[in-house]
């Protein structure tokens, strides 16, 4: 289903149905997800492409936060130590209309139930895209476009042992790359002290030959200076 | 021939006894002046960039500078011989007048700029104000503009927000709401609060954390009467609280959970007590 389209395709498995097809001469482009359907007529010139990728898990069911929550299993890290980890995290998928005149976000859509959740207090706190993940060694293996892979590096740079239990993200930094397998990601977690850590991506592929997928922020022509995030609520 | 300073300054220019130093004083004067005018109106416009839109900020930065100007003017005018005490007279009386007719104005003017720097409401937010409950539509020099929930277009002095006790609906990231809910004595209501939390749990913005609460609250006259306690995002909360209740009813209704109507077991005199029988068991008048 990833991947760039000139004309009519369509995919179908299990779930998902995700087509461009031209019914009486009019390119339509349809899609079915968990009983969910979304059809729109596509009035484009014969040079405009589809591009179907992941994107930044944190639009559905509303668009209402940047911040994806990852909580996983206690991690318990001495001080100055380092460890990579995989979770996973749920995947969006977003299907963009290319031309040379621009790029436009045609339709997001993603499986399994979505959840909300508040990292710090209520007064000062954010909402936040919320999803558990257990703490895999090596890179897990994944319904592919249910879930993604995240390789997180975590640093703990203070003199303290340190508590780890969750992972707060700006989605808008995310980079997500793709392959065959999987949709995948690589973040840092830098821990500064038992409740302060900064996250952030790295613009790099987990596995060579991966795909980047097109950002949510491009298509929607928003300036993104990539900071990471400042997690000053806790680490758990 | 030796160039005196102090003699040129002292020439008169033939107008009365005003002279050169006297010109070169009341310029000095206004070019200061025009100076700290242009200084403090760019920063007025730098610091309400993000508070107030353009229109209002450049009226406000034309009132200050002007202001200034005319500062600068009253102070260099004597070195023209003009006397000012006539016009502070008349000027006293003239702007005893206009401060009592526009005591109102400025009050929402000082009040206008004291929301702008306190900001305890922005455009966009729901709150409550003054009785009035509504988003808020825009921030102005001299009233705040509240779409009320009916769509109704309502100005509000900005003294009167700011004199007024405000409650911002979506200042913290999330908010609480809760239901109460009734079973009948026969149910079980661990059963029930189990199966109201799967409710829950199921709906996206029904927040994971802080954690939803639902306990057993009081034994009432008709019912267990069992508290759900849910958090949601601040601007999403409506729409969560209108969806879940009826959820939750129709979950527990599907599980034999009711919720009971108003009863009352009357026991009459000579009838013979059923052991075990509690309420909606016996003879029921409803």
């Amino acid at each position: 289903m990833f991947g760039q389209y000139t004309s009519t395709f369509r995919y179908e498995s299990g779930d998902f149905l995700v087509e461009a097809e031209r019914i009486d001469g009019l390119l339509t482009y349809r899609r079915k997800c968990e009983g969910r359907a979304f059809e729109r007529i596509l009035a484009v010139s014969e040079a405009a492409r589809v591009t179907v990728n992941p994107v930044e898990p944190v639009n559905l069911p509303k668009d209402i936060t940047d911040l994806l929550q990852i909580e996983f299993t206690p991690i318990v890290l001495e001080p100055g130590a380092a460890q990579t980890v995989y979770l996973k995290f749920p995947v969006e998928i977003g299907v963009f209309l290319a031309s040379e005149k621009g790029i436009d976000i045609l339709d997001i859509f993603g499986a399994g139930a979505q959840k909300y959740t508040l990292y710090g207090p209520p007064a000062g706190g954010a909402i936040a895209r919320w999803c558990r993940s257990g703490v895999y060694p090596r890179v897990p293996p994944v319904e592919r476009f249910r879930e993604g892979v995240m390789e997180l590096s975590i640093l703990n740079t203070s003199s303290e042992w340190a508590h780890v239990s969750c992972a707060v993200f700006n989605g808008v930094d995310m980079k997500i790359f793709y392959n065959d397998d999987i949709a995948a990601a690589t973040a840092t977690m830098k821990i500064i002290n038992p409740t302060i850590a900064e996250t952030g991506f790295i613009d790099i592929p987990l596995v060579p030959g991966m795909t980047r997928s097109v950002e949510l922020y491009r298509a929607r022509k928003i300036r993104v200076i990539s900071r990471g995030y400042l997690m000053e609520w806790g680490l758990s | 021939m030796i160039f005196s300073l102090t003699a040129t300054l002292g020439t008169s220019i033939g107008i009365g006894t005003i002279t050169v130093g006297d010109i070169l004083w009341f310029a000095g004067i206004i070019v200061v002046g025009v100076i700290i005018a242009k200084v403090v109106a760019l920063n007025v416009r730098r610091a309400l960039t993000e508070r107030l839109p353009k229109s209002e900020r450049e009226l406000l930065a034309k009132v200050v500078y002007y202001i200034i100007i005319l500062w600068a003017i009253a102070v260099a005018l004597p070195y023209l011989n003009f006397d000012l005490s006539g016009l502070l007279v008349a000027g006293g009386i003239v702007g005893l007048v206009i401060g009592f007719a526009s005591q109102s104005v400025v009050s929402n003017l000082v009040s206008g700029l004291f929301l702008m720097f306190e900001r305890p409401i922005k455009i966009g937010d729901n709150i409550n104000v003054a009785g009035i409950t509504g988003s808020v539509e825009d921030i102005k020099v001299l009233s705040t503009i509240v779409k009320t929930y009916d769509g109704i277009y309502t100005r509000i002095p900005n003294e009167k927000v700011f004199t007024s006790n405000i409650t911002n609906y979506v200042n913290n990231a999330a908010r609480r709401f809760e239901y109460k809910i009734r079973i009948r004595y026969r149910d079980d209501a661990d059963e029930a609060i189990r199966l109201a939390k799967e409710v829950i749990a199921a709906h996206p913005l029904a927040l994971k954390n802080p954690a939803p609460m639902i306990y057993v609250d009081s034994l009432g006259d008709n019912g267990i009467n069992l508290i759900a306690r849910i958090w949601a995002p601040a601007r999403n909360w409506w729409e969560v609280r209108t969806v879940l209740l009826w959820k939750i009813v129709k979950r527990l209704e599907e599980n034999g959970i009711i919720v009971p109507y108003p009863q009352r077991t009357l026991w009459l005199a000579d009838a013979e007590r059923t052991p075990g029988s509690d309420a909606g068991a016996g003879k029921v008048e409803e």
